[in-house]
């Protein structure tokens, strides 16, 4: 790796040591066999499903950062390449879980209808509109793509965390707690990128607000069933506890470079149910 | 035969080079010819997720075997270019992530209005499209087979020889999940053989055309792909393209070698 790059953060996140160090098929390692004595709630099912299917969503997500400037980043696109593979494993993690407890797998069955709210809007937007807007944007898009991504992190994590605390199941909090390592080194790559460009650019700061006033979270949560969100939005961000998860994941985003109060506010409120 | 993609992705790994002996190219190196040649492997190889994206702008991305097959594919080409850049560092030519963002700023508004032009045809036709993205990635990886192979062939040296080995026995694996894809999806529908037919007709070119500078293109074909064993080559490419349903016929390989002007 050339290290050309910003060095203030201390040391830079080494790609090539990701690549070479990625992990694959966990199977082995799930303590399956304990859900046969102690299978899932109805509840952590569904968030186990939905939670597949976002982690699956790779190749939909790979698409629309590709239509854009971030695709002639070769750093980004080799992190990118392995995120994809860590996490097409984490979902078969997921479904491996799923089958433990007697459930077809997270793909397996027909998603319901998606969301038709007009804040969407900006989200669904195809392929077609995000490679015309991404000739506009430039270089600076790859920092949005890096802090949603960072962002996209936290949420996730939060929602593991809460499917570990109220499944109160041994074996599945095992499961969560191997995916958590797994994406801690996914949230650090985006921390450092979107630390590092929001810092060295003002168009990438004006540009990600933008977004982030209008992002639907999690990512990908567009192409995701209307009820699998709604379930999600009670399940991880409901009641006033669940309020105060959302409000510390905006107070996070808004001491990011160039964010702020209302950025982060904005985020928040759009996690709740 | 239909391709087992949870067989694939289970077996899915990266290529492995730890135990052959790169390091003997510091005493007995390649030749400049070759090492031009494997730089534009190299780049090409680690520019295949950008080529995901034109495949992802169709409806194709929603099916789940498709992504799972992407998502491996994608990791193997990306090992791909990282072990022929190990070759290519043992020779002291350094490929580093940042210095294929540099070639791929380069490219210009060509580059810029293709996944747009990919998604419009994309809507156009829906799912026939697909087919003929799967045609067209057969194509490309019969393609990266043969060069393999004609390489090897070339150099002679044992070391390199099984490292690409190894590289094509993966390409052959592609191969098998592209065709698969693209025999089906011609024979449900005479619309797909026809735009296949077309697009790979009148706008294929030697895989890289895209990304290398015409010179670099010109020098790969001559050296992997000229005089009669080079033909033959071809040949082989083009026999297994105009196998597929709505195909036959069609040279593609042979044709753009002739507009190339590469020596038959
Ligand atoms: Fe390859
Ligand atoms: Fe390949």
């Amino acid at each position: 790796m050339t290290s050309s790059g910003d060095i203030r953060s201390g040391v830079r996140f080494n790609v090539r040591e990701f690549t070479r160090t990625a992990r694959g098929n966990h199977r082995d390692e799930l303590h399956l066999d304990e859900f046969a004595s102690a299978p899932l709630s109805d509840e952590s099912l569904h968030a186990v499903r939905y939670l597949g299917r976002l982690e699956s969503a790779t190749m939909e997500h790979l698409r629309n950062l590709l239509v854009t400037a971030t695709h002639k980043d070769a750093r980004v696109t080799a992190f990118l390449v392995t995120w994809a593979f860590e996490k097409f494993w984490i979902a078969d993690a997921l479904d491996a879980v799923l089958e433990a407890n007697g459930q077809p797998r997270a793909q397996a069955i027909e998603e319901g209808r998606t969301r038709t709210a007009h804040a969407d809007a900006r989200d669904r937007r195809g392929p077609i509109r995000r490679a015309v807007s991404a000739i506009r944007q430039g270089v600076p898009i790859i920092a949005v793509h890096m802090t949603t991504g960072l962002i996209d992190e936290w949420i996730t994590r939060t929602a593991y965390e809460r499917l570990s605390a109220v499944s109160k199941s041994p074996a599945l909090a095992a499961t969560i707690q191997l995916i958590l390592d797994v994406k801690e080194r996914h949230a650090r790559f985006f921390d450092d990128e979107a630390r590092r460009r929001l810092s060295e650019s003002p168009r990438a700061v004006k540009l990600t607000r933008t977004e982030l006033l209008h992002a639907v979270w999690p990512i990908g949560a567009v192409d995701r069933a209307d009820s699998d969100r709604s379930f999600f939005e009670r399940f991880v961000f409901g009641g006033s506890e669940g309020a105060d998860r959302a409000a510390l994941i905006g107070t996070r985003v808004a001491a990011l470079p160039g964010m702020d109060a209302r950025i982060g506010s904005t985020v928040a409120q759009r996690l709740l149910p | 035969m239909a391709f087992d993609v949870d067989k694939y992705t289970a077996t899915s790994v990266s290529v492995n080079w730890d135990d052959l002996d790169l390091e003997k190219f510091r005493t007995e190196p390649l030749n400049e010819t070759s090492l031009r040649t494997l730089r534009y492997m190299t780049d090409v190889e680690y520019h295949t997720v950008c080529y995901t994206r034109d495949l992802l702008t169709t409806p194709s991305h929603k099916e789940a075997d498709m992504s799972a097959f992407m998502t491996m594919w994608n990791r193997e080409e990306f090992w791909h270019g990282e072990a022929l850049a190990t070759v290519l560092g043992i020779h002291g030519v350094t490929v580093d992530f940042d210095e294929l963002k540099a070639n791929r700023l380069k490219l210009g508004w060509k580059d810029r209005l293709d996944p747009i032009k990919q998604s419009v045809l994309g809507k156009i036709v829906g799912n026939d499209f697909v087919a003929v993205h799967m045609a067209w990635g057969a194509a490309n990886e019969w393609s990266a087979i043969q060069a393999y192979n004609r390489m090897a062939e070339l150099e002679q040296d044992p070391v390199l020889a099984e490292l690409l080995k190894r590289i094509a026995k993966q390409e052959a694996r592609h191969v098998a999940f592209y065709t698969s894809q693209a025999r089906d999806r011609l024979a449900k529908s005479k619309k797909a053989q026809v735009i296949a037919r077309l697009a790979l007709g009148k706008f294929w070119a030697p895989v890289g055309s895209s990304i290398m500078e015409r010179s670099e293109v010109v020098h790969v074909m001559n050296h992997l792909m000229s005089g009669p064993e080079g033909r033959k080559a071809a040949r082989k490419i083009d026999a297994a393209i105009s196998g597929l349903p709505g195909l036959e016929g069609l040279k593609i390989v042979e044709d753009s070698l002739d507009k190339l002007g590469i020596a038959a």
